[in-house]
């Protein structure tokens, strides 16, 4: 039963996936611009015979139907095609980008749940005290502040005033990266013992981390406190309650594990959302990641890599959603019976 | 409703949370942070999310050129400041040869590749052939070459297709590099006819260097950093920074911050506003170099794109009634100079003195006269396309509500019409656009690009024919051998295309680079390269 769903569930994922290509294809296809003539010189642009090759290089000279079936054939093959702009397979350029995307948003995302879970639970139990209010203009500051006025921010008192936080980058200036296994700094550190290298790729982490936890941490607090307040009004809680059982075990166990529902969900989009690049963040901290790599592309009009990029973060929302839907069943043994 | 102990508890949890963070981070960092910046390396910060190859037979954007120049060499190069004489590298001596239709260079023996390999004629040839035949945005650069010829193992020849049309001076181009031919060749690399599809040496180049330069190419991590460490078979003495660190850095406000704190000897990009900030800071200083780059406005011939703009008298007036010195002084904060028309100063005997005397000046008075004359009294309007984008630390934006006010003090109503960069691009080389606000900078300091470029491909796009009279004094300005003939040749051309008012050149920026006390001799150059590494010492 489960394992059927599971295929049905991934075949899904994949064809949703691929299906998302084609709006994206026939969109920048509409665009009245020439990305041959983006990344041509002006002296090369008036030379017919390089003009030529290049569009002969990217296919760019036949019809647009025939792109498309050219990029669903290569992708068959597990080929993204060649980057225009950097001259590179498309899957070479995500394989360079996406472990530092990947790193730091997990790491946003695992101290946005550590600092926003406890606080909307706490808002809730403490409902209308002072600590909810905090809760709520923390979330609020969070929500509210632009990324990149925030990313300077913080970057200019702990790197620039307080001199406590190190120089934007994964790692210091000539610093040679671990050797690449994963591409996550902090695991191939420490899967050659590099504990040097480990500490700063962690303290180089932590700011653009921070930065982008700030984005989320309000929509956990906020969903986790709503989702608490109905659950601690179930009459199951005053069962708890009345059984002697302890408060932490009422809250934790029956409380926290009901309300956690509606937090995955949010959580799992925004997790996404951190997952797709997060161009702001990426510049200021000079992040080798995908934000800054997809909005180069955009802005070239780089066909393959934009269709790389798009496939990419539509399979990117689709695993996570489905994630999170099995996770339910986990949480809330309910949902796998149905 | 909740047991004191359980609220205790969470209030504990949650004080102790954020304190850690905070010990966490300043516990990680001071042991990292300080000692960022490595003594024996020179560390740049820049942007380099333009380096999309270090292949030099490839490479044609900004950033790459300083790795470019530092780890390969060309036959010749040229000064910083002085962009009319050309000085040698690896060729040491050269003359025209066949009548004036071919170069023959002198190399300088001994030289060795980073591999070992001694640089020869047959490294020139494979070089030269390579770049025509990756037939890549730079082969456009070797239009002129037509072949290359070993002459014996130490003198090539290099054969032009036109003796009347340049090749010497583009030959400094970081393009034009000498390659270890049996190094490229063995990773891939051809030079034959075919190269475009053939040659699978790029990604082998992306990662090491084969050339003849002070430093080789140690790593390339793609929008993080480019290490180079000294070259140890260098013909001259070693360079002072056994490694150079180009450190990227896409914002400049964190390239600030990072060279007030040290981590960076030198900042690459930052904005006016940034650099006027550090004036009084003692550890830091700023260099200053004129470049060869400018930022110019065209305005239509073709009645179709815009009937008033067609009309002489009315570019003329649009000429006279914008304040130059305004947008110099007012957004470069006077860091820029300006030529009269389509070559820039330092190039042909142009210098700010014939910008005064011939170039344009404001005169609002005479706008309006020109007006009258075009029989637009009552002012016209038109449409400006510019790029959402900022050139020099300047945004398009700023500079054409400048030119908006400006003009509307003359009774000239300009339309803003922002557009995508890459579709600005695109409808401006077709020839589409009325008035286009945008940017020009070289291949290489040879006149006769820009005096070309005006009259050909560039005049076309603002529907523009020239005279015959004036290609013959172009053509012929480019194929003078004799200096003072040929600059008198480019002043008539310049004359001419300043009274058609096409195009209009508001500002060459003098570009500024922000460095540590702690080094010196840092020049900048506009010749191609930004800067030479090699040069750079620690302050004694």
């Amino acid at each position: 039963m489960m394992g059927r769903y599971m295929l049905a569930r991934a075949i899904g994922t994949v064809l949703m996936a691929v299906a998302v290509t084609l709006p994206t294809f026939l969109i920048i296809h509409l665009v009245p611009a020439d990305p041959v003539q983006a990344q041509l010189g002006d002296l090369a642009s008036a030379d017919p015979e390089i003009v030529q090759a290049f569009r002969a290089r990217w296919g760019l000279d036949r019809p647009v139907w025939e792109q498309y079936v050219i990029f669903l054939n290569g992708l068959a093959h597990g080929d993204l095609g060649i980057s225009i702009a950097t001259r590179r397979a498309v899957l070479d350029d995500i394989r360079d980008y996406a472990p530092a995307t990947f790193e730091l948003a997990t790491a946003a995302a695992f101290l946005a749940v550590l600092v926003g879970l406890p606080l909307g639970v706490l808002a809730a139990i403490k409902r209308d005290t002072w600590i909810d209010h905090l809760a709520r203009v923390v979330s609020l500051i969070g929500l509210s502040t632009p990324t990149f006025w925030l990313a300077f921010i913080v970057l200019a008192l702990f790197y620039g005033g307080l001199k406590i936080a190190p120089s934007p980058g994964q790692l210091d200036p000539g610093a040679v990266p671990p050797e690449r296994v994963t591409g996550l700094f902090l695991v191939d550190s420490l899967l050659v013992g590099d504990l040097e290298t480990f500490r700063s790729a962690l303290a180089h982490l932590i700011l653009p981390a921070s930065v982008l936890a700030a984005s989320i941490i309000g929509i956990i607090t906020r969903t986790t406190r709503a989702g608490m307040l109905e659950a601690l009004n179930q009459d199951y809680i005053r069962v708890a309650h009345a059984k002697g059982l302890p408060s932490h075990t009422v809250v934790l166990r029956h409380a926290l594990r009901n309300a956690l529902i509606p937090v995955l969900t949010l959580g799992g989009l925004a997790y996404a959302q951190l997952l797709s690049g997060a161009v702001m963040t990426e510049t200021i901290f000079s992040w080798p990641g995908l934000g800054r790599y997809a909005f180069e592309s955009a802005v070239a009009l780089d066909f393959p890599a934009i269709l790389g990029i798009t496939l990419l973060v539509a399979l990117i929302y689709l695993i996570i959603n489905l994630l999170v839907d099995l996770s339910y069943a986990i949480i809330d043994p309910r949902v796998a019976r149905q | 409703m909740l047991a004191t102990r359980w609220r205790t508890r969470i209030s504990l949890i949650l004080f102790a949370v954020i304190p850690l963070l905070l010990a966490t981070l300043s516990g990680i960092a001071s042991t990292t942070g300080s000692t960022a910046a490595q003594d024996d390396a020179l560390v740049l910060g820049l942007d380099i999310s333009d380096t999309r190859t270090l292949d030099p037979h490839r490479q044609f954007d900004y950033s790459p050129p300083i790795t470019e120049h530092a780890i390969y060499e060309t036959l010749v190069t040229m000064e910083p400041g002085d962009y009319e004489n050309v000085t040698p590298l690896l060729a040491t001596s050269w003359e025209l040869a066949d009548d004036g239709a071919a170069w023959v260079f002198h190399l300088r023996p001994d030289v060795k590749f980073v591999s070992g390999n001694p640089m020869t004629a047959e490294d020139v040839k494979f070089s030269f052939e390579r770049l025509v035949n990756l037939k890549d945005n730079p082969a456009s650069l070797a239009e002129n070459l037509k072949s290359t010829e070993v002459v014996d193992a130490n003198t090539v020849k290099l054969v032009m297709n036109d003796k009347a049309q340049p090749l010497l001076n583009i030959l400094i181009s970081p393009n034009f590099a000498i390659v270890d031919s049996k190094t490229v060749q063995e990773q891939g690399g051809t030079s034959a006819a075919g190269a475009d599809t053939a040659d699978t040496a790029t990604a082998w180049l992306d990662a090491h260097s084969a050339g003849t330069g002070p430093y080789q190419l140690d790593s390339w991590d793609r929008n993080s950093q480019i290490v180079l460490t000294a070259n140890p078979n260098y013909w001259r003495a070693p360079a002072s920074y056994p490694r150079v660190v180009l450190r990227h850095m896409s914002d400049s406000a964190a390239q600030l911050l990072a060279l007030q704190r040290g981590d960076i000897d030198a900042a690459l990009n930052l904005t006016p506003e940034q650099l006027d900030s550090v004036a009084s800071d003692t550890n830091i200083k700023i260099e200053k170099g004129t470049s060869l780059d400018f930022i110019y406005v065209t305005l239509t011939s073709n009645a179709e794109q815009s009937e008033p703009l067609s009309n002489t008298a009315a570019r003329q007036a649009v000429a006279a009634a914008i304040d130059y010195d305004g947008i110099i002084d007012g957004f470069l904060g006077g860091n820029a100079t300006r030529p009269p028309t389509f070559i820039p100063v330092g190039l042909a005997g142009i210098t700010p003195e014939l910008t005064a005397e011939i170039g344009y000046h404001q005169d609002t008075e005479k706008a309006k006269q020109l007006l009258a004359d075009a029989g637009l009294a009552d002012g016209f309007s038109f449409d400006l396309y510019y790029a959402n984008a900022s050139v020099v630390g300047v945004s398009y934006q700023n500079i054409v509500q400048k030119i908006q006010a400006d003009l509307a003090g003359v009774g000239i109503t300009v339309n803003l019409m922002p557009t995508d960069q890459t579709q600005l691009i695109t409808e401006y080389r077709a020839g589409h656009l009325p008035s286009v606000i945008t940017f020009w900078n070289p291949d290489a300091p040879e006149p006769c690009l820009w005096a070309s470029a005006s009259v050909e491909r560039v005049a076309t796009r603002v529907g523009w024919t020239p005279p015959d009279s004036l290609l013959n004094t172009v053509t012929e300005a480019c194929g003078s051998s004799d200096e003072a003939k040929r600059n008198e040749l480019y002043g008539e051309y310049q004359r001419e295309l300043v009274d058609l008012a096409n195009y209009i050149i508001l500002a060459q920026p003098i570009y500024r680079v922000a460095t540590r006390t702690s080094i010196s001799d840092y020049q900048l150059t506009a010749a191609g390269w930004q800067v030479n590494l090699y040069d750079i010492k620690p302050a004694s």
